[in-house]
């Protein structure tokens, strides 16, 4: 997939003005949010299902290393090949190889946001193996080659017309239609062909059970389910925080994926599976294989701040109710994630220098801190970013913040720890300031405050301060 | 006699004088000393957001420094209370004594209206006004503190008005500080749609308790709806009619 993080102002300002976009976006805080808070209500005590998510996923993160190591002792136990891969380009080269060595024309995928972080699709198809999705959203996006709009929804921007027409031209739709349930069926038809003659699967993995060596899959389609049990050679691919420490700890957080995703209690499919098809059993793939992928994981697990992104589970509440998100759709964040997750993420795994804008364009409401079922403080993890980029970390591949930025804090600090300087400089900025102001208010644009008066006015410097309105009338009473 | 320090905020000192007058005059209309330290400055909390820790620590010390041996802090922002009561403790983790100081001055720092009505007691302070009011709740204010019902109580007894919903009433305005010249864009269709919102509501006021939203929204309804008001909750409560611009 093509990176374009480095657009997000301009992409955001297109999308904002897309009104199918908005009109999508503007369901999500009053009905999938509600759907979510209806969905939660069911937990006797709410508050208390979202804190115990955190603490499952923090000790996640804390045991991260001896919980894969222990999901790897199961899942081989089981039969599973467990393969590690450090880079994008080791996952994609393992499964390309395989499918080269099993003389596959094609395999199934599918959703799965760790294969468009590697761009799997692409390394299969350059290579002579087909890739076919088989989510209807992304099955849809993959025909249009866009990205996806939304973490569990990747193509629910695309109008139906415009779906009709890409059906029609790929040759699924005999007639044109803008039926939902006849073009679902056409998929569904043209899909279904592809898992009876299946002989190689890829999909990813929601979690992986460390104390059994079970891979769980959470899915509304049946897509998964067909992908991981009509192949010979099946392959689920995860990134490595995936895994959790017990079943009990893998149903308490399908439990709060399912209602902070979709408002779902339960999702139509959650398939739990254990190795391949053992002797005596009837189904399932004849060999399994698993791969952990880190792709620049394992080199922040030593931040104690950065890793907490690892604590994610890829539901995507943060994005249904953040204000930012709302507005201008998952395009501009310009990779495999979006919303406030993606802002998270993807800093970390490409590198802050193309991707500043990632963590400087949010409020700091914390919205999605406070639906979060992981236990994520996404503003205090945006503010660390922000403060390693102004140290020009090179850890995290910051180049650094510009001269006159910087210049400009400094000023503010020095000027903030010299109240009688701090005071004059006030002063002195007034008339300067004030200059054409009308009735208190200020609307005509100045350096460097343009955006903010294209809409709105701004009161002028008060003739007086607070403090010196104080100094008059009361400096004599009370000085501290 | 209670004695509180008022620890009036940069935008307040600069900008919207008025806000920290009301909070000023209120406190002292319910029988508080009110001290005003002239040292003070500013908490440091753009330097937090933008990054620059360093400077951010420089003026966070000078801070402890002017307000660290006060019994009770008072600010009118919800935003300046989270930086000295959720921040300073953070930005010292590196340095004990600095952190020991943040840390015994975080819970003696309040948000006007959690003073009023979680220390002092007081709901009607004897404040009127007459029409609809509809209550923002910032960000920081809501989920940076946790206040919310103490606004509103403070409106619901003031004489004459009638507290109003506001649809999306926890959704942020788009101010962000400079989030909102970063990306103003974005910050323009949220303060857009906190307007819409506002004027659905058939308020005749709009009130708040964060000087950042307050300069964001008053700034696009005085553009955009010159005949309505935003006000500050301690505009509001003080009854002085001023500052309540737009």
């Amino acid at each position: 997939m093509k990176i374009r993080t480095e657009q997000f102002v301009e992409i955001a300002r297109e999308e904002m003005k897309n009104t199918r976009s908005k009109a999508f976006l503007g369901l999500l805080p009053p009905v999938i949010n509600a759907m979510r808070q209806i969905s939660l209500a069911t937990f006797p005590d709410p508050d208390a299902a979202q804190a115990y998510g955190a603490a499952i996923r923090g000790e996640v993160v804390t045991r991260l290393p001896e919980l894969l190591e222990e999901f790897e002792r199961n899942a081989t136990a089981r039969g599973t090949k467990v393969v590690w891969a450090r880079t994008a380009a080791e996952a994609n080269a393992f499964v390309l190889d395989l499918a080269k060595k099993k003389g596959v024309a094609y395999v199934t995928k599918g959703k799965s946001m760790l294969s468009e972080e590697i761009g799997l699709n692409d390394a299969l198809i350059d290579n002579g193996v087909d890739a076919i999705e088989t989510d209807l959203g992304e099955f849809i996006i993959q025909l249009l080659k866009r990205p996806p709009f939304h973490l569990i929804g990747p193509a629910v921007n695309i109008a139906v017309e415009e779906i009709r027409d890409l059906f029609m031209e790929k040759g699924i739709l005999a007639e044109p239609t803008e039926d939902p349930v006849a073009l679902g069926y056409a998929a569904r038809l043209y899909l279904r062909d592809k898992f009876h003659r299946l002989e190689m699967g890829v999909t990813g993995v929601n979690m992986a059970v460390a104390e059994t060596g079970t891979i769980v899959n959470v899915e509304n389609e049946g897509n998964i389910r067909f992908a991981k049990s009509s192949p010979r050679t099946q392959v689920s691919i995860m990134s490595l925080e995936k895994v959790v420490p017990t079943m009990a700890d893998a149903l308490h957080m399908i439990r709060l994926l399912c209602r902070n995703g979709t408002g779902q209690k339960m999702a139509s499919y959650i398939s739990f599976d254990t190795g391949p098809r053992a002797a005596g059993e009837i189904d399932g793939p004849e060999e399994v294989y698993c791969v952990i992928v880190d792709n620049g994981r394992a080199d922040l697990y030593d931040d104690p701040v950065a890793r907490d992104v690892f604590r994610c589970i890829r539901c995507g509440a943060c994005a249904n109710i953040c204000p930012v998100y709302t507005k201008i759709g998952g395009y501009p964040y310009g990779w495999a994630y979006t919303g406030p997750m993606g802002q998270l993420l993807t800093p970390l795994l490409l590198g802050f220098s193309g991707t500043s804008d990632l963590f400087r364009a949010c409020t700091l409401c914390g919205v999605c801190k406070s639906v979060c079922p992981a236990g994520v403080d996404h503003p205090r993890m945006l503010l660390y970013y922000r403060a390693r980029d102004a140290a020009g970390d090179p850890r995290l591949r910051s180049r650094g913040r510009p001269l006159k930025e910087r210049t400009l804090y400094d000023l503010f600090a020095w000027g903030a720890t010299h109240p009688r300087l701090w005071r004059q400089g006030a002063k002195r900025m007034r008339p300067r300031v004030n200059r054409g102001a009308r009735d208190g208010y200020l609307s005509r644009s100045v350096e460097p405050l343009d955006g903010w008066f294209r809409s709105r006015d701004l009161p002028e410097m008060a003739e007086k301060t607070f403090h010196e309105r104080w100094k008059e009338r009361e400096g004599h009473k009370a000085k501290a | 006699m209670r004695r509180v320090s008022l620890f009036v905020p940069c935008l307040v000192d600069l900008l919207l004088p008025e806000i920290g007058e009301a909070a000023f005059a209120l406190l002292r209309r319910l029988g508080v000393e009110v001290v005003y330290h002239e040292a003070q400055t500013c908490c440091g909390q753009p330097a937090i957001n933008a990054g620059y820790l360093p400077q951010a620590r420089k003026v966070a010390r000078h801070f402890l420094k002017v307000f660290g041996e006060d019994e009770a802090i008072v600010c009118p922002a919800g935003s300046c209370v989270v930086t000295v009561k959720h921040h300073y403790p953070e930005l010292f983790a590196d340095e004990p004594d600095w952190r020991t100081r943040a840390e015994s001055l975080a819970p003696r720092v309040y948000e006007l209206s959690q003073y009023l009505v979680d220390v002092l007691g007081v709901e009607d302070v004897g404040a009127t006004f007459g029409g609809k009011i509809a209550y923002h709740e910032a960000c920081h204010v809501l989920r940076g503190l946790g206040v919310s019902e103490q606004p509103k109580k403070l409106v619901r007894a003031v004489t004459g008005a009638e507290l109003v919903p506001l649809n999306a009433a926890d959704v942020c305005c788009g101010f962000g500080g400079e989030f909102s010249l970063q990306y103003p864009d974005i910050s323009e269709v949220l303060v857009a749609e906190k307007t819409e919102n506002f004027i659905n509501s058939q308020a005749d006021a709009l009130v708040l308790c964060e000087p950042g939203c307050f300069l964001n929204i008053s700034g696009y309804v005085h553009r955009h709806h010159p005949e309505k008001k935003v006000f500050h909750l301690a505009t509001l409560l003080a009854g002085n009619g001023k500052g309540g611009g737009a």
